[in-house]
């Protein structure tokens, strides 16, 4: 028994720790993240940033307000920073319910095939149906704008991708003879899937995991700039995007400024899960 | 053709279970639908009079007999609370824009991203294929609205070149409005594209027959005209697992240059809680989507003879 | 090597992108030189916030049928830039010296738009319709009788003087059409009205856009100048102001202040901007647990910033006021208002019945930009109070519906005159058994329903200006509502249309306004 472990899981230690820090693209995408997630962590704000000055609305970029400062006098940089605690807040946690639930369905539904497999499938194609914003925007309708909508929203959906990926990994590792050995040499199924399957399946999740934080980051966004989004006060570079659009052309800092934290954030997430596969050799 | 048969057998549950997700979905949601749609303020008398309207006053079983009934057998998918119209002539009435938005951008993410993911697979590893990959990289990280937003500022409002919103009337002018919303949603349909295309293409050219024909000192266009004719059915594939993002995409362009199509409908609906209608796109467009799927399968099946014979 | 020039591409595509955004300020094509005199034809696409939902001039009320209704329907008087009553169909007007009795003479060759001639029994007709369905801005004025005296004599007797009745007799709801509806339906009437107005209406889709033709037969000898009007309907400001940008509408009504800079710094486009009769307000549902709390709207009023508000959201395009009477209109007082004073906001909050604050949802239209930074700042300013806000944007129509059910606990409106009268704007937001309840906020004080009815008696002078005065401070001291400012009517227009301003009451003249070919 210990044998078989030793052969299907190796350990991952020093090999995997030189090939990441020899992947330049793993490097720059968690450097970009670590710095982002400083920001959203610590909130390193200048001024508070609900604090509105009527008398001082739309003031350039200058020493005082690095980024200038919105129609309602608050401080753009202070508000880009703490809208990435808001949006990288809820893409993250967005995130977590669909990762854990995909990965089970994923995995208990590629590992049990027959009857439950087909209904996994059914259901699966029954929401990939539904175009993501269009499903997105009725449930966050349905449960109220803000924060709640979306997280219930994404519980609902989210799911998907994973179970899609996982089931067939695991279909295809079951084929590969030594998922039935073990099962055959004594082990449970739990046991089988617990520490056999989801070891070999977790690099591709995690991989999904950093394009699915960066596509709902870009969606909680984009809710955001339709109004559906985070509701003002709160800052999220959504709304802020959409409250400086009207001076695109006269006051650019209002909206090129969170536009720009859009997608620096993104960019970091995309050369994360890029490297991360690339270490995993996943592609 | 038995794939035909089998096809169709797993569209039939698909297109339940969407019936059922819809009619559930608004159901499952915490909090009364009758209290959201009318505010805080409501009395309990208004309340219980929408909650008669909408039918939400009867048993679950009764309410769901009555919307797969209503669906199934009368095509009625609902009234307007606002205009107490049919769903399905507001819906429809929309349709025609949307779908000529859709299917140009369709047109458009062909056009980009075939040629770019066949520039990076020709000559992958060089340093072409490195920029391909990184425009996906970034693309993917701009939201599709911002982009538009960009797009209408360049060749709007400053080159004057094309409409930046709304449906002209006259001669080609309609065509000429969706241009630019139809490239915005090609542009952020095109980064997953190319980057799946890229990696289904470098395994064509590995294939044997390239390889052959490679060997037989064929001119390089003629190796790839064959890689290209092999390349439409990833494409295709691609196109139809992806139509559901599409869609999703084009609305929120649509918001973003005032087009009215099904996008401004879901979006104006959404912003007077008309409920039913809303209810109503999201049903609408999943059967279009399961309806696109399946004629893409099928496409893909008559030019990939592999598909046809397993 | 990947890396760095895959970094290296990053980072030089996100800030071409960027430099694209930053430097896209150049202006347009250059404005035209215009030719020496009005030209006739071409048509004018007007891009506004609302579709046109009813022509019925007797049953509305809302800026997006108004005006669209007086492009069709024409007043005996109207009022010029000042507010003055002038002769409109009616040439000339005399009144007795009792007060009681107003005399007008219709012009002598009016025609409606279908050619057939207008005498004064249409306008009896039209005017007793009016009296008969009442509708939101009813005539209020005390009439015995209006009589037909000769085909272009019209006459009509009052019991008792009645000061704003010329006033209320220049409002879009008083308009002439044929008697008997021409002899068709109201319902088929509506829907293809005919009126001695400048346009006819030629296609109309009440969800959407509204064609109008020139009116052949119109009064104004040559007029309209252009061909054809489109009112086009874009919800969204910002959008509005794209498509004008970009030359596909050739002007805009409802401009968001926060574009000016961009607009007036553009030689392609011409912005008009002039006085109007609008306030914009905070409106308290006084039937709301909270809001009933006299106490509790002080405690806002005292919280509120205006003159921050006026200056964050409209860009030198409107001026603070602190009573629902703009400076635009007679007799707007000089109040004591309730204002920017934190520590006495906190003062009365805790004399009310919610020392410790409570949650309210704020209600406004979505696509009016203004507003929702207006809200924001609200809703900021309440929050020492521990005054909880919610902001609820509706669509337009629904933001009606809801507010005009009561079911709202306060919201961002604008109250708006019709007419050069004060009553029309006391009668409207202070009159709880009128059509509008206090402008639905249920307010409802005996004191000012008395002054009222005696403003409307009381002959102009110093003794009608004590009275309407008396009302503004005793609704500055109750505070149904909050006025913000006194926003001015903008519009932009193209380069290649010319004359386009508003009027003081929002609406375009679109007659005299023409297009270079």
């Amino acid at each position: 028994m210990t044998g078989t472990a030793t052969r299907t899981v190796p350990r991952p230690g020093v090999r995997w720790l030189r090939r990441a820090l020899r992947n330049p693209t793993l490097i720059a995408g968690a450097v970009i993240m670590l710095v982002v997630l400083a920001l959203a962590v610590f909130s390193p704000t200048p001024y508070d940033p609900f604090a509105q000055d009527l008398d001082h609305g739309l003031d350039p970029p200058s020493p005082a307000h690095w980024f200038g400062t919105d129609q309602l006098g608050r401080d753009i940089l202070s508000r880009v920073v703490a809208a990435t605690g808001t949006d990288l807040r809820i893409a993250v946690l967005a995130a977590v319910v669909p990762f854990v639930v995909g990965l089970a369905v994923g995995l208990v539904s590629g590992y049990a095939g027959g009857w439950l497999d087909w209904i996994v499938g059914r259901v699966v194609d029954t929401f990939v149906a539904f175009p993501f914003y269009v499903l997105v925007i009725v449930v966050v309708f349905a449960a109220g704008t803000g924060e709640r909508g979306i997280y219930v929203a994404y519980a609902l959906v989210g799911w998907i991708s994973y179970a899609r990926v996982i089931r067939a990994k695991t279909r295809s590792l079951c084929r590969q003879g030594w998922v039935e050995a073990a099962y055959g040499g004594g082990l449970s199924h739990t046991r089988v899937v617990g520490r056999h399957l989801l070891p070999n399946v977790l690099p591709q999740a995690v991989v999904l995991l950093m394009t699915e934080i960066l596509l709902i980051m870009v969606a909680v966004v984009t809710l955001g700039y339709l109004g559906l989004g985070v509701q003002p006060p709160t800052p999220d570079w959504g709304t802020m995007i959409s409250d400086g659009q009207l001076f695109l052309t006269t006051k650019w800092w209002v909206s090129t400024l969170p536009g720009l934290a859009v997608v620096t954030t993104g960019v970091g997430l995309s050369l994360l899960g890029d490297g991360l596969a690339d270490v995993w050799r996943l592609r | 053709m038995r794939w035909v048969g089998r096809s169709l057998l797993s569209v039939v549950p698909v297109v339940v279970g969407v019936v059922l997700c819809v009619f559930f979905l608004i159901r499952i949601v915490p909090g009364d639908p009758a209290a959201m749609i009318l505010g805080d303020q409501a009395t309990q008398a208004s309340i219980d009079a929408l909650h008669e309207q909408l039918g939400l006053d009867l048993p679950l079983g009764t309410q769901l007999w009555n919307w797969l009934v209503g669906v199934f057998a009368r095509g009625d998918i609902g009234t307007s609370l606002i205009t107490s119209q049919p769903v399905a002539g507001l819906v429809w009435s929309r349709a025609g824009i949307t779908a000529g938005l859709v299917l140009l951008a369709v047109g458009f993410t062909v056009l980009l991203a075939v040629p770019l993911a066949l520039l990076a697979a020709t000559h992958a590893g060089s340093w072409l294929d490195q920029l391909v990959r990184v425009v996906p990289t970034i693309g993917m990280a701009m939201p599709a609205f911002w982009v538009g937003l960009l797009l209408i500022l360049v060749f709007g409002v400053n080159l004057h070149w094309l409409p930046v919103g709304g449906v002209g009337t006259g001669p080609g002018e309609p065509l000429r409005s969706l241009v630019l919303p139809a490239f915005t949603v090609a542009l952020g349909m095109s980064p997953p594209l190319v980057r799946s295309l890229r990696e289904q293409l470098l395994e064509v050219l590995d294939a044997d027959f390239v390889v052959t024909l490679r060997a037989a000192r064929l001119p390089r266009w003629r190796v790839n005209s064959h890689v290209l004719r092999n390349a439409a059915v990833p494409t295709v594939s691609l196109l139809g697992l992806n139509i559901a993002y599409l869609i999703g995409g084009t609305l929120v362009i649509e918001k973003v240059f005032a087009i009215n199509g099904m996008g401004a409908l879901l979006f104006s609906s959404i912003s007077s809680r008309d409920f039913p209608v809303v209810q109503g796109i999201a049903l609408v467009l999943a059967l279009v989507v399961v309806v696109v799927s399946l004629l893409t399968e099928a496409l893909v099946a008559l030019l990939d003879p592999r598909i046809r014979a397993a | 090597m990947t890396f760095r020039t895959a970094a290296a591409r990053a980072v030089a595509v996100i800030f071409a992108v960027f430099a694209l955004a930053a430097c896209t300020a150049s202006p347009g094509p250059s404005a035209t030189s215009s030719a020496t005199g009005p030209q006739k034809g071409g048509t004018i696409v007007y891009g506004r916030s609302a579709a046109v939902t009813s022509f019925d001039l007797n049953n509305e009320i809302t800026a997006n049928n108004a005006f669209a209704i007086d492009k069709v329907f024409e007043p005996l008087v109207s009022f010029d830039t000042e507010g003055k009553i002038i002769p409109w169909l009616a040439e000339k007007y005399t009144v007795s010296p009792d007060l009681l009795t107003y005399t007008f003479d219709l012009r002598p060759d009016l025609e409606f738009s279908d050619g057939t001639p207008v005498t004064a029994a249409d306008a009896r007709f039209s005017l007793e319709r009016h009296r008969k369905v009442q509708g939101p801005l009813p005539l209020q004025a005390p009439i015995r009788s209006i009589v037909a005296t000769d085909t272009h004599t019209l006459t009509i007797t009052l019991k008792s003087p009645y000061t704003p009745f010329l006033s209320e007799l220049s409002g879009f709801s008083n308009g002439i059409f044929p008697a008997d509806f021409g002899g068709r339906t109201e319902k088929d009437f509506f829907a293809k009205p005919i009126g001695t107005g400048p346009w006819v209406v030629q296609a109309w889709d009440p969800n959407g856009d509204t064609t109008f033709t020139a009116n052949p037969h119109y009064w104004q000898e040559g007029k309209p100048y252009a061909a054809s009007l489109i009112y086009k309907v874009v919800s969204d400001d910002t959008q509005r102001i794209q498509q004008l940008l970009a030359g596909q509408l050739a002007g805009i009504e409802d401009v968001a202040p926060a574009s000016l800079e961009q607009l007036q710094g553009n030689s392609a486009v011409s912005v008009a901007k002039l006085g109007s009769w609008a306030v914009e307000q905070v409106f308290f549902n006084t039937q709301n647990a909270h809001f009933a709390d006299r106490h509790v709207r002080r405690a806002i009023a005292y919280a509120i910033d205006r003159e921050g508000i006026t200056k964050a959201t409209t860009f030198g395009a409107a001026q603070t006021v602190h009573t629902l009477i703009p400076p635009t209109i007679q007799y707007s007082a000089d109040v004591q208002a309730l204002d920017n004073d934190p520590a006495a906001a906190q003062r009365e909050l805790a004399a009310s019945a919610y020392p410790d604050g409570f949650s309210a949802t704020l209600m406004i239209n979505s696509g009016d930009s203004a507003r929702a930074q207006e809200a924001q700042i609200i809703q900021a300013a309440l929050k020492p109070l521990h005054i909880d806000v919610k902001i609820e944007p509706l669509e337009l129509n629904s933001f009606r519906e809801r507010f005009k059910a009561f079911q709202y606990d306060f919201m961002i409106n604008s109250g708006q005159s019709d007419a050069p009268d004060p009553d029309g704007l006391i009668t409207f937001q202070a009159d709880p058994d009128g059509f509008s309840h206090s402008f639905w906020t249920h307010y409802t004080n005996p004191q000012v329903t008395k002054l009222m009815r005696q403003g409307r008696t009381t002959a102009d002078g110093p003794q009608r200006e004590q009275i309407y005065a008396e009302i503004q401070q005793i609704l500055a001291d109750d505070v149904p509502y909050i006025p913000l400012y006194n926003p001015d009517n903008v519009v932009a227009s193209g380069a290649s249309v010319h004359g386009l301003s508003p009027r003081i009451n929002g609406s375009v003249l679109f007659q005299d306004v023409w297009v270079q070919q």
